[in-house]
């Protein structure tokens, strides 16, 4: 079992290849440069409106959701670019075939090239904190808050990269991994909205039909918005800036323990479950590496 | 050392190895030969465990290959027909990397690299990037890499592949040596004259199946088209207008003469000899030289070509059309 406490030697190497290509570096450069843009933007905007009222760095507290779902959302779009061509390049080398007749097994290879997109996802918050200690000095928001921003990108970052990897291992080119990365994603965002907004609909239907009301029915169809990676992260918001939550916005009725528990621990639950999801997404993917020999179970001597 | 037993693979409906049996010993060198599509890759990648059978077994130095993936994992070295190197990886990383799959440590893949580059010729390239390696070089590197957990059984599928004559002499030697270290190897190609100078034993394959398979030797006597025989005659002259003085023979009745003979299938006179393709075994053939030298002719050389592994090729391959179908 020593090989357990080595490092996973595909991390190792797309680490020391990474530091030596120029790409990774202009790319959190650019990034760094959208979020000190915003930054400045907002610093102007407030600026001006407050120039007549005496400066409140209070007002830069609107930062903080901006630079997050900026952040959130330019991590959403980098890491399938990054994942996409972690198994179908591979694949395309013949490098995955070699990897293969190694112990390596499958899900070490997606392992390796998930955690590889996480010290991405890493350098890249590393390099932005200067940027958002401006935002979070100014607008006098905690640290913890910071901190708790990282742990939601680190844990979009698994989501995502989750699917990223999954789709490249299904498709053929990079590109098409890519896009359809994006595309699960925006169908997860967009389906559970819209089961959300059907099943109201249906229910309203049916209440005005029969004239009864079936309480805690919204409630219970809110839930489905468990399984969009994005609403912890929306509670997170929500709880930095206003010190409410989705569990007071909705203000559940007391009486149904459940779905009390369930939206006061919103975060906690949902991350679990989109992790879990994750996991699976990971399991299919090497499935899908290891799509020469479907009955075997890797036994580790 | 290797043993396959009835191994099939199909492809839906598509048989692309089968019923094949192939055995090998430890240390043999063996080519495997075929056209394209023949079924090559395929065999070699189930036997490095890349691909599941779909019936039949493989049984490496003893170990059932479709059962035991892993065990079979450490005691095979796969060099793919094709193969991509990464940006940005040194030759010395490159080796690290993959022996670090192996579980190794950095100093163990370090002093074995050593070894392994020097014998395939790159010593002087441990600092080089790998994407600035020339063909060749990358090739040789990829079989390296493929002997870094010191496997008995080495797979490589068409390492000669898009190398000009100077790489493959050098990917020659690289082979010779190992095989001189008891590594069992097996090569694939389509160029036959390579393996014949390089291999112990050879295979032909075609549509999935064995068409013929042995010692080299072997192999290229048991080609269906017999020997050929080159017979050469003192006073054999030199053309067709020394007939008259007697000296010399009347090609058209030396033909006619030979043509009789038992198991003699065409007779060509060439300027300087003639040639007959002969269907019989070694003694017939010393048969028909005997009655040669009753009926008086002088013979002055009678002997076999070393049958052409091309020739034997095509004729193997080529005459099986569509009974498979
Ligand atoms: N994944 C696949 N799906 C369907 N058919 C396949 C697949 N892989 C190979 N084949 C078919 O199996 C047959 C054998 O292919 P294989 O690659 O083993 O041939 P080969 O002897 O290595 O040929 P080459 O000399 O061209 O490398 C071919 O006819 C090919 O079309
Ligand atoms: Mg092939």
């Amino acid at each position: 079992m020593k090989d357990r406490f080595q490092i996973n030697p595909i991390l190792k190497k797309e680490m020391m290849v990474g530091s030596r290509s120029m790409k990774m570096s202009w790319a959190i450069m650019a990034i760094c440069g959208i979020l000190t843009a915003i930054v400045v933007f907002v610093l102007i905007i407030t600026n001006l409106a407050s120039s007549y009222a005496g400066y409140s760095y209070n007002s830069l507290i609107v930062l903080f959701p901006v630079l997050g779902c900026t952040e959130c959302g330019l991590l959403s779009l980098m890491i399938p670019v990054i994942t996409s061509a972690s198994i179908s390049g591979e694949r395309e080398k013949q490098t995955l075939d070699i990897m293969l007749t190694t112990p390596l097994s499958p899900m070490s290879i997606v392992k390796g090239k998930l955690m590889s997109a996480m010290m991405i996802v890493m350098m890249y918050m590393i390099a932005s904190v200067p940027v958002m200690a401006i935002a979070f000095v100014l607008g006098g928001l905690s640290w913890w808050n910071l901190i708790g921003l990282f742990i939601m990108l680190i844990y979009l970052g698994i989501y995502v990269g989750s699917v990223g990897i999954f789709c490249s291992s299904v498709v053929k080119k990079s590109i098409a991994a890519t896009i359809l990365t994006i595309v699960i994603g925006i169908g997860i965002l967009v389906g559970t909205a819209l089961f959300f907004g059907i099943g109201v609909s249906i229910i309203e239907a049916y209440n005005l039909a029969t004239g009864n009301m079936i309480s805690d029915s919204h409630y219970g169809l809110m839930l489905i918005f468990l399984f969009n990676p994005y609403s912890p992260i929306f509670d997170f918001m929500v709880r930095a800036m206003t010190n409410s939550s989705i569990y007071e916005m909705i203000g559940v009725d007391n009486s149904n323990i459940i779905f009390e528990f369930i939206y006061r621990f919103w975060i906690p639950i949902s991350m679990i479950i989109n992790l879990i999801i994750s996991y699976g997404f990971l399991k299919l993917a090497a499935k899908h590496v290891n799509v020469g020999h479907k009955n075997k179970t890797m036994k580790r001597s | 050392m290797l043993d396959i037993q009835n191994l099939t693979k199909s492809y839906g409906q598509f048989l692309a190895v089968n019923n094949l049996n192939l055995h090998i010993d430890k240390g043999e060198i063996f080519g495997f030969v075929g056209p394209n599509g023949a079924g090559k890759t395929t065999t070699m990648k189930i036997v490095c465990g890349l691909l599941a059978a779909s019936g039949g077994s493989v049984m490496v130095d003893g170990v059932d290959a479709l059962n035991n993936p892993d065990e079979i994992k450490r005691k095979v070295g796969y060099v793919p027909d094709f193969f991509g190197v990464y940006d940005n990886l040194k030759v010395m990383e490159y080796m690290e990397f993959f022996g670090s799959m192996y579980g190794m440590k950095k100093a163990d893949v370090d002093s074995i690299s050593e070894g392994l580059l020097e014998l395939v010729n790159l010593s002087d390239k441990k600092d080089v990037f790998v994407d600035t390696l020339s063909r060749g070089m990358k090739q040789r590197l990829c079989v390296a890499r493929a002997l870094i957990h010191n496997p008995e059984l080495l797979v490589l599928d068409e390492p000669n592949s898009g190398l000009d004559p100077r790489a493959r002499f050098e990917m020659k030697e690289v082979l010779k040596n190992l095989g001189s270290m008891g590594k069992t190897i097996i090569i694939s190609s389509h160029i036959l004259p390579e393996l014949s100078e390089m291999c112990t034993s050879i295979g032909i394959m075609e549509r999935g199946q064995l068409v013929t398979s042995g010692h080299v030797d072997d192999v290229m006597n048991s080609g269906n088209g017999g020997m050929k025989l080159h017979i050469r005659l003192a006073d054999y002259g030199s053309g067709e207008d020394d007939v008259s003085d007697g000296k010399t023979y009347d090609r058209e009745e030396l033909q006619r003469t030979l043509s009789e003979q038992p198991n003699v299938r065409k007779v060509q006179c060439t300027e300087d000899e003639v040639l007959v393709s002969f269907g019989g075994d070694e003694t017939a053939a010393a048969a028909l030289l005997k009655s040669l030298i009753l009926k008086g002719y002088a013979v002055s050389g009678f002997y076999k070509e070393k049958e052409d592994l091309e020739t034997l090729f095509l004729e193997l391959t080529g005459n099986h059309g569509g009974d498979n179908e």
